[in-house]
């Protein structure tokens, strides 16, 4: 049971760092507040079942559907703001969102939401019922990523990533492409959401803060922009931090910045990024393995 | 044949003396999760300290029926997202008999729901939300709830002082806006008028241009729902600028150290309510603030105080029927009249909220001390 | 009672240009938006207070916590941000920030979380005139913002390092290739960027009798909202950003009242501003 709820949390940041990927790491643009639409999702979700009484199962793409329209304005910024300024604009959008979370009645404000348990089959989800979705999001998100890589939105957004400027000159329409990678990362953020908004039962603006959205991009950061793989197992080691070091609790803190700062610093590109240590290692080792093989 | 029976003889023995060692090892286990890092860090140490402290008490006085307690404490950082994997874990991994919640509303409220469903009695040492003891019927408050504590500073504010022009400034989240709700429906009742309500975030500072702005309505009494940090900095610069009207203040700022040391003599005047009385004559009291200040150096808070008792309760349970979760549960809604060191425990309500009488301290001399002790059932029944 | 709310806006403005004016200098010189400069505003009270707990005297002691938390500044850049110059902007920041939260730990680890007073009894009393209150700590924060300001733009305008500084400000490549060591004017610029955090640290701790491990967390955003609308890189269009900040939180909490948290009002600004204005109010062109 204490297993299940930690592959859950860990599993929800495995889905938040795999939607900041597709804006960060294909598109490539900084984003540090994605925590504002995992939250934008949390609520629009427990206000559709706790205040409206719509059916989960419903609820839950069609608060996808309204993180991604407001995941659209911020793409329509991200024409015209760049790089770090836009980095900066995601900081204050986050603290916006979160300071209309906490202040305004109709979202709980100070005292936040009570989140109704949604319905399977006559009985309350249970935490493996909710291990299962997430497990099956993250699968559909993954197959859905290596789609968009595969495809000539992931050929744009990687030129977009390279060299906006020459993108543009080449002919591509940046701006739609843009504003698609913020639509579909938003809208997983929203999703995933809704699922943790009804985990938890309850959920206050300060769940989803710029500490949050940090942590969510460490995350990627730290397992390899741009690349699946990378934001899987940043989430998970990150994400188990503090159940593995809980022994040390009160160094916890300390132990995540040394590592995020030791990583950043002797690999940019992340633990499993496209031309890190250990990914070069091990594709000689498939290599060599294969070698075997075909020998 | 003679020395086969004494090695049988002596094999026995040894599992007799196992076995007793095995049960002398018996503990029993004690949940207790705290922010003790991150933004709320002071307040998870504090009430950490005390939980410590009272499971040395306890065991000095001879534990559960011989057995010792042994406390299972976590950190949950401030993030609800801890508390409810601290929670699996303490119920299902740890196998503790009850729980004491040493953190604040929003990480203790998503925790409670997973004691409920798994029947670990647990208590909330300090977190007033007035959902949280709805959650189920294994979850209890230690201290009054917040509506009563912002009732109880209505009454002080009109009643007693006498305030007909108030003005309230409340932290933004929901221990300010529970307290702020409370206290305006009492003393509009009572036909006091409103002058003026703000709100600002935990950890501001800078208050001058709203009290500036107080200043000039000229109210009879400013009702501030704050923590240790910010009310200091509202008291010293209540001063700054000039403001003479009296302020009530809540249990939030009943720090020594961390209130008012730092608010120094700005301080001096200020009526609170709250759950410690430090001038109590009842020895348990003096007793606990001695011990408390003896062992870590620097006085007991409101926080540390209510943990503490939270764990003495639940011994005194204990000792009733045995740590037993079940047991304990139904115990406490039996539990009458009960002495704690945050003032007398009349009984729980169906809903698991405390009944206790409201503290109001003055600070006098640098010091918190004793103003006046609500008891009326009207204003402090949940 | 406008004059006084002008007064205490002015206080606060200038509070935020000593706090940002570090990180708009570290920008400045290697465009890295640095969220460590956060870390250093906390090191800088905290250090402060033990010097003058030990020495009992406040301009020893502010001296050396800012020469101590400078020196932290030349390692930071010299083993963590000068290796990620060649990689995407928001690398460094991350970097930052996790700089940010081990330091914040640390401060936790070492001191406590507790809140310690940091008590100072200053050479003259509060200023009251007419109606009027000022208080001796801002009349403080005042000229050592002003008296910092003056060595800064004499720094930069008067001498020769200043002219080195920025011309590696301009562009990094070819200062190089004209000769001029960058590396002793980036250090430079770190040196001073962190020490302003630290005696921005100091003074607010002092104003405020509070010194706390989690003091930076609003200054950690809140500067890069005033950096970036002052124009990233221009200390000049900084003190502007931050005085106008300061002035439209004082006036909207005494007039309108906070419809949205005091601490919101700078990011509405900034996005607002942005909008308009895509890379700050004053742009590269007027930079130093």
């Amino acid at each position: 049971m204490y297993a299940i709820v930690v592959m859950i949390n860990v599993g929800i940041f495995v889905l938040l760092a795999l939607s900041l990927n597709i804006i960060t790491g294909y598109a490539g643009q900084p984003n540090i507040g994605q925590g504002a639409f995992f939250g934008i999702g949390a609520y629009t979700g427990a206000v559709l079942t706790g205040k409206f009484g719509i059916y989960f199962w419903l609820a839950m793409p069609f608060a996808a559907i309204i993180t991604g329209f407001i995941g659209f304005f911020l793409g329509l910024i991200s024409i015209r703001i760049k790089e770090d300024f836009l980095a900066i604009v995601t900081i204050a959008l986050n603290f916006i969102v979160a300071a209309v979370f906490q202040n305004v009645e109709f979202f709980g404000a100070a005292m936040g939401l009570s989140v109704p348990p949604p319905n399977w089959f006559g009985e309350s989800l249970s935490y493996q019922g909710y291990l299962t979705i997430i497990i099956i999001l993250i699968i559909l998100v993954v197959i859905f990523s290596k789609w968009i890589e595969k495809s000539w939105l992931g050929m744009a957004l990687g030129a977009i990533r390279n060299n906006e400027m020459a993108a543009d000159s080449l002919g591509i329409d940046t701006k739609k492409f843009k504003i698609m990678a913020f639509v579909i990362g938003t809208s997983i953020a929203g999703l995933t959401g809704v699922v943790y908004a009804h985990y938890m039962t309850f959920i206050m603006a300060s769940d989803f803060g710029f500490l949050t959205s940090v942590t969510i991009l460490s995350m990627v950061i730290l397992g390899g922009n741009n690349t699946i793989r990378g934001p899987i197992i940043g989430a998970v080691i990150l994400g188990l931090i503090p159940e593995v070091f809980r022994f040390i609790s009160d160094y916890r803190l300390l132990v995540y910045a040394g590592i995020l700062i030791l990583m950043i610093r002797f690999q940019p590109s992340g633990l499993l990024g496209d031309d890190s240590f250990v990914w070069n290692k091990l594709k000689l080792l498939k290599a060599s393995l294969g070698r075997r093989r075909g020998a | 044949m003679k020395r086969s029976f004494i090695s049988l003889f002596l094999l026995v023995i040894l599992l007799f003396a196992m076995s007793s060692l095995v049960m002398a090892q018996d503990v029993v286990k004690l949940g207790f999760f705290a922010p003790v890092t991150g933004p709320a860090a002071a307040d998870g140490e504090s009430a950490l300290n005390s939980a410590k402290l009272a499971v040395e008490v306890i065991n000095e006085e001879g534990g559960i029926d011989g057995r010792e307690v042994q406390l299972v404490e976590y950190d949950d950082h401030l993030d609800s997202k801890q508390s409810v994997s601290i929670a699996q874990k303490l119920t299902t991994r740890d196998n503790v008999v009850a729980v004491v919640s040493g953190s604040y509303s929003g990480t203790t409220r998503p925790a409670a729901t997973i004691y409920q469903n798994a029947k670990v009695p647990m208590i909330s040492a300090y977190a007033i939300h007035p959902d949280i003891p709805k959650t189920g019927d294994y979850i209890f408050q230690q201290s009054f709830p917040g509506p009563v504590q912002g009732r109880v500073g209505g009454y002080m504010a009109v009643d007693d002082l006498g305030a007909q022009k108030i003005a309230i400034l409340y932290v933004d989240n929901d221990f300010g806006s529970t307290l702020n709700d409370n206290f305006q429906e009492y003393v509009k009742e009572k036909g006091a008028e409103v002058v003026y309500v703000d709100s600002f975030a935990i950890g501001e500072r800078e208050f001058n241009p709203v009290l500036t702005k107080i200043k000039g309505l000229n109210p009879d009494l400013i009702y501030v729902v704050a923590y240790a940090g910010e009310g200091a900095a509202i008291m010293r610069q209540s001063v700054d600028v000039g403001i003479e009207a009296q302020i009530l203040g809540t249990e939030g700022m009943d720090s020594t150290t961390q209130f008012l040391q730092v608010a120094g003599e700005a301080a001096e005047g200020l009526i609170i309510t709250t759950n410690l009385n430090r001038d109590s004559e009842e020895e348990q009291v003096i007793d606990y603030i001695n011990r408390y200040t003896e062992k870590y150096g620097f006085a007991p808070d409101m926080v540390g105080a209510s943990t503490y008792d939270a764990f003495m309760l639940l011994a005194h349970v204990m000792r009733q029927v045995g740590p037993d979760s079940e047991a304990i549960k139904d115990a406490m809604y039996e539990v009458e009249d009960y002495m704690t060191n945050t003032g007398l425990l009349y009984r729980y309500t169906e809903v698991g909220e405390a009944i206790k009488p409201v503290q109001v301290q003055v600070v006098k001399d640098g010091e918190f001390h004793y103003y006046d002790q609500i008891t009326d059932m009207d204003i402090i029944a949940p | 009672m406008f004059l006084q709310q002008l007064l205490n806006s002015i206080a606060i403005g200038s509070v935020y240009a000593l706090t940002s004016m570090g990180a708009t200098l570290i920008y400045g010189i290697l465009g890295i938006l640095d969220i460590a400069n956060a870390g250093a505003y906390v090191l800088g009270a905290y250090l402060g207070l033990l010097f003058y707990s030990l020495t009992g005297n406040i301009i020893i002691s502010f001296a050396a916590a800012m020469a101590t938390t400078g020196l932290l500044g030349i390692l930071i850049q010299k083993y963590v941000y000068r290796p990620l110059l060649s990689q995407p902007a928001y690398i460094p920041l991350i970097a930052s920030i996790g700089i940010f939260i081990f330091i914040e730990n640390v401060i936790r680890l070492i001191a406590g979380p507790t809140i310690k007073q940091f008590t100072v009894k200053l050479p003259f009393s509060n200023l009251d005139y007419a109606n009027l209150h000022i208080n001796n700590v801002w009349v403080l924060i005042f000229i050592v913002a002003l008296i910092l300001m003056f060595l800064l733009w004499y720094l930069l305008k008067m001498t020769k390092i200043g002219l080195a500084w920025r011309a590696t400000s301009q562009d990094l490549d070819i200062a190089k290739t004209m000769g001029i060591n960058t590396n002793k004017v980036i250090s430079l610029n770190f040196f001073l960027g962190y020490s302003f955090a630290a005696s921005a640290g100091i003074l607010i701790g002092i104003l405020y009798n509070s010194i706390y491990p989690t003091m930076g967390s609003v200054v950690s955003y809140k500067m890069l909202a005033i950096i970036v609308l002052g124009g990233l890189g221009n200390p000049f269009g900084t003190v502007i950003a931050a005085l106008l900040i300061g002035f439209i939180e004082t006036m909207v909490g005494a007039y309108i009242g906070f419809f949205i948290p005091r601490n919101a009002i700078a990011f509405v600004a900034l996005v607002i501003i942005l909008l308009i204005s895509p890379k700050g109010l004053f742009t590269q062109k007027s930079r130093i």
